[in-house]
């Protein structure tokens, strides 16, 4: 099964760091048989073999990196996104907490959650075959243990779900520029394969002793998404004398090859046999085949 | 607890002003018009957002996130007995209509807002939510009809990309897109029939986008009003809550950015087709003749009275509040935030908001 063989070989750690859009794939889809013209006899032939070739975008197994932007801080468009785009940021270093120490065992949380959606970079093939692991990366006049607690959630056939929560921690260095808290998302293998239409990262500093807990942009804070470089879902349709595919059958794909079997049309005379191959949200142009049916 | 007890008793001693002043079909209402306006979450007391008050008794404003007390009475107007709600999907495919697009969803709906909506209307019938509303009833000749629950309400859709729409369009535009509605559904029960006019992100209704402070309102088509169309349709003016974010209603619910982002649609939608159910006539009084159905002496209809009850502006967390916003089941198994009813049935009988599936504990 290819589906298996990509899932094998990304876990064997093919992974290359690739910043992969599913959207821009291509699928095609060609009709060989029945022949242009030709002519079938009912009474031989109750049944019709239809076949063809179909095309899909590689969907090698790497990894999409999205990155933590912002806008701005305090504005009314400091629109905070996930990007597959790097650069600098008008909002780096924008708070999060902004709170007095509270000593050993405290925890400051203001539940000021900040909400990080895709803006670009979807649809995306996800791959479980390895953990969603990124940092969010603090700055500020950092000291002491933080907590960074991320959520991720993406639109899947339009429902909301959650792939996953984690925690990361770290000693803030008051030193340095920035101190990434890595976090670590494991998502359910049965998610496996699916196409995020959208992606939300949500992000929450807290700790015991962390004055400020900015977060650093610039590149600094992201997250790396184990995924194909196009849809794994891979499809070809059938349709017989509709254009419109309203009743369309699915066909058996074999590589680049797809057959199916129809019942011949009991009318005589001409007839036509329309298909199209679909990847994730990528549907093909239709190609279309006429033919004629005999006694 | 001590608070809970105290609208109690304050709603018990409103009702015995009520009992004094008369009965509530007796009652003249006020006859500067406008539309019953669901205010949003941060305008839940703006005076200019209130319907106008039945009578004489002087009106506290409601107590933001709280029930309004005292119960409802019948003003003599129909009931949609058997409601059927037609969604007109206006302009949502024309260019323009949104300004983002989202991989495997359709252009004319890239959030799923439309989708969302018909879905919950296919699923509100039969369920606990709108059961509340089978306790209201309209009198016809002496007997009284009591509105039902029928599994399917969901009249029909219609996305109408033919007639034009453009953004602040006004209620006279909304009127006679709901006329032509009623026309293009072939709809001749207008008593049973309501229609839902939802607009797409980037054109909606004037005073929605103009900051007035209401998500939606539902109104009643009467020739001094809306000039021009045909009399006796009940309508709702059903802008793109997204549009207000969470002072309509956005995450009021559902904590996750996308399981809430569409909160806002079903809890909107429900209390403008709840209210049209039991006030399809809209409090009119035409003629002297009341048309309305059922409200209160402040003219709060079963959707008002309980409008963001234990929603606290910008917050997602369970309410704690009885009749709180809350999630319900629909007839399809799956889950819909709505807003509770009015339930004069409730509290032993003193009213309370109810239905969403966080009711007062009984006994």
């Amino acid at each position: 099964m290819p589906r298996k063989l990509r899932m094998l070989l990304a876990a064997a750690g093919v992974v290359a760091l690739t910043a992969a859009t599913a959207g821009a794939s291509t699928t095609s889809v060609t009709i060989t048989s029945p022949r242009a013209g030709q002519s079938i006899s009912l009474k031989k032939n109750p049944y019709l073999a239809i076949a063809g070739g179909a095309t899909f975008a590689p969907t090698t197994a790497g990894t999409t990196r999205l990155y933590l932007r912002r806008d701005g801080c305090g504005t009314s468009n400091d629109n905070p996104h996930l990007s597959i785009a790097t650069g600098t940021d008008g909002g780096d270093g924008c708070g999060l907490i902004f709170n007095a120490v509270v000593g050993t065992g405290g925890d400051v949380d203001q539940g000021a959650f900040v909400d990080f959606p895709s803006s670009d970079g979807m649809p995306l093939a996800l791959s479980t075959a390895g953990p969603i692991t990124g940092q969010v990366s603090l700055t500020g006049a950092q000291v002491g243990l933080a907590y960074v607690d991320v959520t991720l959630e993406a639109l899947i056939n339009g429902e909301a779900v959650t792939l996953g929560k984690a925690t990361g921690s770290a000693t803030l260095d008051p030193t340095g520029d920035y101190t990434p808290v890595p976090f670590s998302i494991q998502p359910s293998s049965t998610l496996d394969g699916s196409d995020l239409q959208a992606l939300d990262l949500r992000v929450l500093v807290h700790g015991p002793n962390v004055y400020s807990g900015f977060v650093s942009l610039n590149g600094h804070s992201f997250a790396d998404l184990p995924s194909h470089a196009a849809s794994v879902n891979e499809s070809v349709q059938v349709s017989l004398d509709d254009s419109s595919f309203a009743n369309a059958v699915p066909a058996r794909l074999s590589g680049s090859s797809w057959s199916v079997a129809l019942q011949t049309p009991a009318a005589l005379g001409k007839h036509t046999i329309y298909a199209r191959s679909a990847q994730g949200f990528d549907t093909s142009a239709t190609a279309s085949q006429t033919f004629t049916v005999t006694k | 607890m001590k608070k809970r007890v105290a609208h109690l008793v304050g709603a018990l001693v409103i009702l015995m002003a009520v009992s004094l002043i008369g009965s509530g079909a007796a009652l003249a209402a006020d006859p500067t018009h406008h539309p019953l306006y669901m205010p949003n979450a941060n305008n839940i007391h703006n005076p200019a957002l209130q319907p106008p008050p039945v009578c004489c008794v002087p009106v506290a404003p409601p107590v933001a996130g709280e029930p309004a007390p005292v119960n409802m009475a019948y003003f003599g107007g129909h009931v949609q007995v058997t409601p059927k709600v037609y969604l007109v999907f206006w302009g949502w495919g024309q260019a323009g209509a949104f300004d983002h697009t989202t991989p495997g969803m359709p252009a004319y709906d890239p959030d799923g807002a439309a989708a969302r909506m018909t879905a919950f209307i296919q699923a509100m019938g039969g369920s606990n939510w709108a059961e509340v509303s089978t306790q209201y009833y309209e009198t016809v000749g002496g007997t009284n009809v009591y509105i039902q629950n029928p599994t399917n309400v969901l009249g029909g859709v219609w996305y109408d990309d033919t007639n034009p729409i453009h953004d602040n369009v006004s209620g006279l535009e909304l009127a006679q897109e709901a006329q032509r509605a009623v026309a293009h559904f072939g709809v001749t029960d207008l008593k049973n029939s309501q229609f839902v006019i939802a607009q797409p992100q980037k054109y909606n209704e004037a005073g929605f986008d103009g900051g007035v402070g209401y998500c939606a309102w539902h109104d009643y088509t009467q020739p001094q009003y809306y000039p021009g169309v045909q009399p006796g349709i009940s309508f709702t003016n059903m802008p793109y809550s997204l549009n207000m974010g969470q002072s309509c209603g956005q995450n009021s619910v559902n904590t996750g950015y996308y399981a809430g982002k569409l909160d806002g649609f079903t809890i909107v939608l429900g209390h403008e087709v709840e209210e049209t159910i039991t006030d399809p006539g809209a409090e009119d009084v035409i003629n002297g003749q009341n048309l309305g159905g059922w409200y209160d002496y402040s003219a709060y209809e079963n959707g008002d009275k309980c409008a963001w009850v234990g929603y606290t502006f910008g917050t997602t967390s369970p309410s704690t509040v009885p009749g709180g916003l809350n999630n319900i089941t629909g007839n399809d198994g799956k889950q819909y935030p709505v807003q509770s009813l009015w339930s004069n049935n409730s509290a032993a009988g003193a009213g309370y908001c109810a239905g969403a599936g966080d009711d007062l504990p009984t006994g």
